[in-house]
């Protein structure tokens, strides 16, 4: 039983990080109706600024995460206005968005492998006695980041359904022309979820990164967040943060009972059998690949 | 010589591979970052074949497509029913490839099989040389040029271009992707073959994302609705980072900022929606011959 709960606190948190990333691709798919692929990018230079900070220029774990934090803002936004921006103008198909944003990605991804190196490395944080609740011992990292996410996806609710920028960004995401015909700023728009985007990479990048390694091609785990975001349901961020918590824990009940090595086959085969048998995921409307 | 034979058989099992995506991606419009699980699967299947039970290796290769082929409908099939198409097929893909690589990974043996897990797969016969490799090129591309110019060509066109519009013509949008799946996973599955042949030995490390990343970039670059796009560029893509060794840490990055730069300014690929046949060179050459005549006819009057 104590394994039990320490597992489900452990895949709550996990959970968590996945619905950072699960949120920002759907944020950028509800306004564009493309993939970000350069999200999983990101998300690795995040954790690589923040581990450069530490471990080189000895700051304070804080300061390491807003440094990170700004950087990968700046990386966002320019990524979206050199690589996205111009094929938004010229309306380019969906498809040309994506193939442009794989190329951020194996651009960004392997200049961090070429200066970096390949090699896993333990993030530079002292590792703190875990908490005793009874017999149940829970990581203090695994708090603070379910903590912050948390956090961070409330903030993200009131931007979104309390201000007015919020309310641009939802009439942007349901009709972006007509929007721009109301008089919203279609570029302030892009700049505003980019780096809505920027903010929520380098968070789930340090987190991830403190929970497991850094490395370059830790953005790879970004594939668990879409496959989160189809099991919740292509619907609605809530389905999104839904479908990331239910993964985040099966897995993290499957690698602590079975094996860790099959955790990433799990997820896998759960996501196929959940388009067998929920082909609009579980919480999913019946809309053709729409968000 | 063995190094460029090394070459010359690299690039033809690289441009089967590209062959196959340019089926899937550049004619249906469907997008697959997992076709080194196809790979995988159709070069572990032709070389147990072949190790264990000494069937002649052309058997074995088309076998390991078709056991690639129906193994892709595992998940194209729930895929394509529950309408998953564009970048949530392509997670589909990369996590199906993924979980190849995982499980032969992590398999030793499958019943009196070792297959060696992280280690690879050993002591395969070695069969693919330069001639089997150029028959098998040649094949390969008459097949894919009879495939896309039939009928059922024809419907993956139509599905890549307006999925409803296609539907209301009457063309059976899960068949017609099945099918797509099916012939670019059989084309990986041969790849893969040829593959391990040549190499005597597969391992689970041959098949990465990187790969696919590599045959999904002979295409994007190479050209949408093109054949013979994807082939030249399957063909420089591996040819030229052999010749510039020093580069070959920058070569994803160059191919990521070659990909932005492409869709900016060329997004139809180098050949996009060039047929395969001579008329180019019948165009040329009358431009080529009008050309002349402009210029002796302006050079008389010059005079």
């Amino acid at each position: 039983m104590e394994l039990f709960i320490q597992q489900l606190v452990s895949g709550i948190s996990i959970g968590a990080i996945y619905a950072l990333l699960a949120v920002g691709y759907a944020l950028v798919y509800s306004v564009y109706n493309f993939t970000n692929w350069a999200f999983d990018a990101f998300m690795a230079f995040g954790a690589f600024m923040a581990f450069v900070a530490i471990s080189s220029l000895a700051m304070p774990f804080w300061l390491a995460m807003i440094l990170s934090i700004i950087l990968t803002i700046i990386l966002s936004v320019g990524s979206e206005s050199l690589a996205y921006r111009p094929l938004r103008e010229r309306k380019a198909p969906r498809l040309f968005m994506m193939i442009s944003a794989m190329g951020v990605n194996l651009a960004v991804v392997n200049i961090i492998n070429l200066i970096f190196g390949g090699t896993f490395r333990k993030f530079p944080v002292e590792s703190v006695q875990p908490i005793f609740v009874g017999n149940v011992s829970i990581g203090r990292m695994d708090l603070i980041a379910g903590a912050i996410s948390f956090g961070v996806l409330a903030l993200l609710w009131l931007f979104l359904y309390r201000t007015r920028w919020g309310l641009g960004i939802r009439a942007s995401a349901i009709d972006i022309q007509t929007a721009s015909l109301m008089g919203i700023n279609n570029n302030a728009v892009a700049i505003i979820i980019f780096i809505i985007t920027g903010v929520l990479s380098s968070i789930a990048g340090v987190f991830y990164g403190i929970k497991y390694a850094v490395f370059p091609m830790m953005g790879i785990v970004t594939i668990k967040a879409m496959i989160a975001s189809i099991v919740g349901g292509l619907g609605s961020l809530p389905a999104a943060i839904v479908g990331s918590m239910i993964l985040g824990v099966l897995e993290t009940l499957v690698s602590g009972y079975i094996s860790s090595s099959y955790r990433d086959l799990f997820s896998f085969l759960f996501l196929i059998i959940i388009l067998l048998f929920f082909p609009n995921g579980l919480m999913g409307k019946n809309v053709d690949e729409k968000l | 010589m063995g190094y460029i034979n090394a070459i010359i058989i690299l690039c033809g099992i690289n441009i089967i591979a590209a062959l196959g995506v340019a089926i899937l991606t550049g004619y249906t419009g469907l997008f697959s970052i997992g076709h080194a699980g196809f790979m995988a699967l159709g070069g572990y299947f032709s070389a147990i074949l072949v190790k264990e039970f000494g069937i002649h290796f052309s058997i074995a290769l088309l076998a390991g497509g078709a056991f690639a082929g129906i193994s892709s409908f595992i998940i194209g099939y729930p895929a394509f029913r529950s309408r998953l198409r564009g970048d949530y097929f392509a997670i589909a893909t990369l996590g199906f490839s993924e979980a190849i690589r995982l499980l032969l990974n992590n398999i030793q043996d499958i019943g009196p099989i070792k297959t060696g897990g992280a280690f690879g797969y050993m002591n395969i016969p070695s069969h693919t040389t330069v001639f089997v490799t150029v028959v098998a090129v040649l094949l390969a591309i008459y097949f894919a040029h009879m495939f896309v110019t039939s009928q059922y060509g024809k419907n993956c066109i139509a599905v890549g271009q307006d999925e409803v519009a296609a539907q209301m013509m009457g063309v059976d949008l899960l068949k017609t992707k099945l099918m797509a799946l099916f012939i670019s996973a059989f084309y990986a599955g041969v790849a893969g073959g040829l593959l391990g042949f040549y190499f005597a030995y597969l391992s689970p490390s041959f098949f990465t994302i990187t790969k696919s990343s590599d045959l999904l970039a002979a295409v994007v670059f190479g050209g949408i609705q093109s054949l013979i796009g994807p082939v030249i560029t399957a063909f420089v893509l591996i040819a030229v980072p052999e010749f510039l060794r020093t580069l070959a840490e920058w070569r994803l990055i160059i191919y990521g900022f070659l990909f932005v730069v492409v869709m900016i300014f060329r997004p139809q690929g180098l050949l996009g929606y060039v047929e395969m046949n001579l008329n180019f060179a019948r165009v040329w050459w009358s431009k080529y011959v009008s050309r002349k005549q402009a210029g002796a006819s302006e050079g008389q009057a010059g005079k």
